[in-house]
């Protein structure tokens, strides 16, 4: 069932992304909300299920950006291995995993947008990008993780509460 | 059991992000087309809505915000009206003899002649490293890669990618958009690009011409990208370097992009493609 409930809740982040993000920026950076609703997804789901949102949140971000599809799928998807790898060594992710996972995810995610925009041609200007872009959403992220994740959390709990009733 | 895992999530990681990369090569490639166009449906709807509902909220706790320094402003619109009113029958004065001239030499104004298709904006780029907003007007009304977008403050962007019922608009603050321009009231050309922080560069500004403050923006026409005489914005400061082959001037649009709700699209203006002449003379 996770994955279908992904499908609502990445189709609201990403419309939210569009339209109420353009708003609310700080200098050119705004929240990545997609990237912050799949790690916290992954933080408690399996791979595969985490891997399904990645795919979701990707696509629906690349199909409403100039941005070809599949371009934010590679940050995410590498975003969600690496959460499954931490949660593994980890039982339980803390504060402080999260908000670290929330940083550097972000950074490498924005990173590598960066890059591919820059390898396909798009005119890039690497410290305007990283001081106008970059890390105004990485300190977005950063701010909104601990209550997206509370938000998905209870979601989450929900969906397992309704998996466990149908068995 | 573990290693096996460990093994089969490599595999995994891998299979995904050729996954991803076949993706970016097809969909550069044209070929997700079709796909990506039905898929793009529910979204501009959802995207749609959303983005009158967002728009009308943001712009009432403005409004509200501003509520105290609406009055100063009225009082200093009212000044500014005045002045504008006397110019406005000066000019008016002018068009009429411009009108006259025009028809003694058959020549028909340009932008009086376009045709336009309104627009409502349904959604701006997510990725904050590009500039561009989607329109839910496409092919079914005519619309076509390449024509122009303007709204009454000025120059918008131009079409740049298209499907039946939406299109992608490139705007003029994209670092990847030049535009040929020129200043209203000395007539220097130089290329208007887009900058990250949003406002507009004139560049390649000979260096003995005259650059003015406040001076308007127009595109020139040159390189059959869009029509002459299009509003683009007033001229903020300019500069000079001492060694540099060229001068520079900050533009700033009259549009304010993240708050766009409607525009209109110039279908009657057919781009001119200078890439035909080489084909001719291979």
């Amino acid at each position: 069932m996770g994955p279908w409930v992904g499908l609502p809740v990445l189709l609201l982040a990403v419309a939210l992304q569009t339209t109420l993000v353009p708003q609310i920026r700080l200098w050119d950076g705004g929240p990545d909300l997609v990237l912050l609703c799949v790690l916290a997804w992954a933080l408690r789901a399996p791979l595969a299920e985490s891997v399904a949102w990645a795919f979701t949140g990707g696509i629906m971000q690349d199909l409403l950006s100039l941005a070809p599809t599949g371009q934010s799928v590679i940050g995410l998807v590498l975003l969600v291995f690496v959460v499954n790898v931490v949660t593994e060594q980890f039982s339980r992710a803390g504060l402080l995993t999260l908000l670290l996972l929330a940083g550097i995810g972000t950074l490498a995610q924005q990173m590598l947008m960066w890059l591919l925009f820059a390898f396909q041609g798009f005119t890039v200007d690497f410290l305007d990008d990283l001081g106008y872009v970059i890390f105004p959403t990485v300190i977005y992220n950063f701010a909104l993780i601990l209550p997206v994740f509370a938000v998905l959390r209870f979601v989450q709990r929900r969906v397992e509460a309704r998996q466990l009733v149908a068995r | 059991m573990v290693r096996a895992w460990r093994g089969n999530r490599i595999l995994f990681l891998i299979f995904c992000l050729l996954l991803s990369l076949l993706l970016i090569g097809l969909s550069n490639a044209g070929l997700l087309g079709p796909l990506e166009e039905v898929a793009s449906i529910p979204l501009n709807l959802l995207t749609g809505v959303l983005n009158q509902a967002t728009l009308a909220l943001t712009g009432g706790v403005s409004d509200l915000a501003e509520l105290q320094t609406l009055q100063q402003r009225n009082a200093a619109l009212e000044d500014a009206l005045a002045v504008l009113t006397a110019e406005l029958v000066e000019l008016r004065e002018i068009a009429r003899d411009y009108e006259r001239l025009a028809e003694m030499l058959d020549y028909a104004g340009t932008a009086a002649s376009q045709e336009f298709v309104t627009a409502d904006v349904i959604s701006n780029d997510q990725t904050g490293l590009r500039r561009s907003i989607t329109i839910n007007r496409g092919t079914r009304d005519g619309i076509a890669v390449g024509m122009p977008v303007v709204t009454a403050q000025g120059l918008v962007g131009r079409v740049l990618e298209i499907s039946a019922n939406a299109s992608r608009i490139l705007l003029v603050t994209d670092r990847d958009s030049a535009v040929s321009a020129r200043l209203q009231g000395t007539r220097v050309q130089g290329s208007l690009r887009g900058q990250l922080s949003g406002n507009l560069r004139l560049t390649l500004v000979p260096p003995g011409e005259s650059i003015v403050v406040g001076d308007l923006v127009l595109t020139s026409g040159l390189g059959g990208n869009f029509p002459p005489d299009i509003v683009i914005g007033q001229v903020a400061s300019s500069r000079q370097f001492q060694f540099e082959l060229f001068q520079e001037a900050e533009v700033i649009s009259f549009n304010n992009f993240d708050e766009m709700e409607v525009v209109l699209v110039m279908t009657s203006f057919e781009p001119i493609d200078p890439g035909i002449f080489d084909e001719m003379e291979n």
